[in-house]
């Protein structure tokens, strides 16, 4: 993103804009055909009205009793609104009758020439709305089976008054249609606001998680809302991960500097104490001595912790490989003097080649550890066997020592760094409890797996398993690279 | 006085084990885990507890607690490589009286466990005076009417353990249990040599102030009436 904070947008009031905005379209629609269909109706009404009027126009039409035998209207018994106009023409054009109060304007519009039937047309502004038909009066029907005179009747009423009708009746649609809207956009808000809560007291909830505290327990509302709950779960588990993951680096962290820090608190101290008093010569050169092997100590539990390091921080190599078994051989006869001195048995089994993807160093370190490991915890006269082994496309390598054993409570966490089973001992004799991390290390760096199983009183066996690698024909640099599980 | 360490780092709690020995004329144990040092600290022969944090066994912060519900008022000095603020506060909360983080200064700590130990006692000063007598313990030297008395270290601790507690009888026992360490063997006419000589001492510069024996009780440090 550029520096410029995201615009945030509302789930609630989006909702409720698209609501909203579905609901004013469907009053639009709704509307708008109704008021059509009211225009319709109205319409029809005023025709059908028109016709009527006109119609009771007609039974106005009577002899005139004149020697033409000619007919008139008499509107005298007529109610017609006053506004009305209409002419009652003879088929020859003469003008019957018309209605009284109209002007001679009106007149003339209404009796331009039309075809029978409704039109409209305006006079000063005013619309009028006419229908123009021809009809058979029957004059004296008792007499001789009456007289049929034809008549053109023109009769028009202002439209005005319809329209007046319509546009409130449009008016009323509308500000029902309004209200409704209200209402339901007020409900809708509410109603959301409600249905949302869960979603806000998740966010207020993740919202407070932090790096110094990982609480985060989602409520009950929010685990009984399908669509929330599978988010919190996930939030949860993932924030348990995350916590588990820091403490450990944190404990790390902390476990480390303790290590550095008690190892350079002996330096210190050591030489404080050389030079408190004035010492002999001899006094100085064992102090001298003493320092020179907390030096190395110090010296090692840094360079074992920066291995430890790299083995975790870079990925493997894809082209290393080498011989476990040759490996083996050579560690086991440079720790022959260490066997020799504890007075244990330092047996190696299998002949076979084996090779693996690690590179030569990583496997020294790994067998040396593990070798190490098993001498020092051996009995006198005992016997630590070492078992380079393939099968089923793994390659075995087994340490077995006749020890103390582990006690199992322990069994879980001697993988873990600077954890020492038995403390005091350890360090006495010189580990930092970081031995078996590294052998995990390069286990896994080589898609390996390490085991260790022990009984107390009888011994340890720890196995590593690493996926085989075929036999290199040519120089280890020349092979193709080492298909890798 | 006698101190106890427990620390498994075997050549930091050497160093200080010397330190305290060859400095303030200490006697000094060390234990190398959390579960040995809280089984010593129940003799109630220490006039401090030296104590790491973590420990094998037993950690600090649990032998401290411990010790506070015996109601056992020991002065304690914690050890930490740690310097967390609310570690801190945790350990002098559960009745640590001080703590130094790793790592520490020889001569800090000895000052420190000094401190401790004459606060410990109720005197808050670094100088103790009887009668004429002036007993400086950061000197560890003892003066009458400002003339030095050539004591020898045991003599000289002798009179430092009797001085904080005057006109109170102390056992033989109690002197042997807090003047040596475990490697010493426990002879209690030792300590009845060291006070003889010890009283000769006083007695040459012309010091009123003595060592009575009250047989089969104890010592008791006699000062002249204050009122004469």
């Amino acid at each position: 993103m550029s520096g410029a904070a995201i615009r945030t947008r509302s789930l609630s009031r989006q909702l409720i804009g698209g609501v909203l905005l579905a609901e004013l379209f469907c009053a639009a629609l709704f509307s708008a055909v109704a008021v059509g269909h009211e225009m319709h109706g109205r319409r029809r009404a005023f025709d059908v009205m028109l016709r009527g009027r006109a119609d009771s126009l007609m039974g106005a039409v009577q002899d005139a009793e004149d020697p033409e035998d000619n007919v008139t209207v008499d509107p005298t018994e007529l109610v017609l609104p006053a506004q009305d106009v209409y002419e009652v023409l003879n088929p020859s054009g003469r003008l019957l009758g018309h209605s009284p109060a109209s002007s001679v304007e009106l007149l003339t519009a209404l009796n331009s020439s039309h075809a029978p039937g409704y039109f409209n047309f305006t006079v000063n502004r005013e619309r009028y709305r006419a229908v123009r038909f021809d009809g058979v009066r029957v004059i004296d029907r008792e007499e001789h089976g009456g007289y049929h005179r034809t008549v053109t009747v023109l009769y028009a009423s202002p439209t005005r008054y319809m329209w007046h009708g319509a546009v409130e009746a449009v008016w009323f649609y509308i500000a029902a249609s309004a209200l409704l809207l209200a209402v339901t956009g007020i409900a809708l808000v509410w109603f959301l606001r409600r249905r949302l809560s869960p979603l806000q007291e998740l966010a207020a909830i993740a919202s407070r998680v932090s790096t110094r505290s990982w609480e985060f327990v989602p409520p009950t509302v929010v685990l009984r809302t399908s669509e929330l709950a599978p988010i919190a779960l996930s939030i949860e588990v993932l924030l348990k991960g995350l916590q588990q993951s820091f403490e450990r680096q944190r404990q790390l962290t902390g476990d480390a500097a303790h290590e550095l820090k008690t190892s350079i608190a002996v330096l210190k101290s050591s030489l404080q104490l050389l030079s408190m008093a004035p010492r002999t010569a001899e006094q100085y050169e064992a102090g001298l001595e003493g320092l020179l092997l907390d030096c190395e100590r110090t010296e090692e539990l840094v360079s074992r912790m920066l291995m430890l390091a790299r083995l975790e921080e870079t990925p493997a190599e894809q082209s290393e490989s080498c011989d476990l078994r040759s490996v083996v051989r050579a560690v086991a006869e440079r720790l022959q003097p260490l066997a020799e001195l504890k007075q244990v048995v330092l047996e190696i089994k299998g002949n076979e080649p084996r090779f693996v993807a690690m590179s030569s160093g990583d496997a020294d370190v790994l067998c040396s550890n593990l070798i190490v490991n098993a001498l020092q915890n051996s009995i006198s006269y005992g016997r630590v066997s070492v078992v380079v082994q393939a099968h089923d496309g793994v390659t075995e390598l087994q340490v077995v020592d006749q020890g103390e054993g582990i006690p199992h409570a322990a069994l879980p966490h001697v993988f873990e760094r600077f954890y020492r089973a038995d403390h005091s001992r350890s360090r006495a004799s010189g580990g930092a409890g970081l031995g078996l991390s590294i052998c995990k290390a390069i286990v896994e760096r080589a898609n390996g797996t390490i085991q260790i199983k022990s009984v107390v009183g009888s011994g340890t066996e720890v196995m590593v398993t690493l996926p085989a690698l075929p036999t290199p024909v040519r120089r280890a640099t020349d092979r193709p690279p080492a298909p890798r599980a | 006085m006698r101190v106890l360490i427990v620390e498994d780092e075997a050549r930091l709690a050497n160093n200080i084990a010397e330190a305290l020995r060859e400095r303030c004329g200490f006697a000094v144990d060390c234990a190398g885990n959390g579960t040995d040092g809280a089984a010593m600290t129940e003799f109630k022969h220490y006039d401090l507890l030296l104590l790491d944090l973590m420990l094998p066994g037993q950690d600090g912060l649990s032998i401290v607690s411990q010790v506070r519900r015996r109601n056992d008022r020991t002065p304690i000095l914690i050890l930490t490589a740690r310097d967390q603020p609310a570690q801190v506060v945790e350990l002098l909360n559960a009745g640590a009286d001080d703590y130094l983080t790793k790592p520490f200064d020889l001569g800090e700590l000895l000052a420190r466990a000094k401190a401790l130990i004459r606060r410990g006692k109720g005197a808050p000063q670094p100088e103790l005076m009887v009668g004429r007598i002036s007993l400086n313990t950061v000197e560890q030297t003892v003066r009458c009417a400002g003339e030095l008395i050539d004591l020898s270290p045991t003599e000289y601790r002798l009179l430092e353990y009797l001085i904080f507690r005057p006109r109170a009888i102390v056992s033989a026992r109690e002197l042997l249990e807090h003047l040596y360490d475990y490697n010493w063997q426990h002879h209690s006419n030792v300590i009845e040599a060291h006070i003889s000589n010890l009283r000769k001492k006083l007695r040459a510069v012309g010091e009123e102030t003595t060592i009575a024996t009250l047989r089969g009780r104890g010592y008791r440090l006699e000062a002249p009436e204050q009122q004469q």
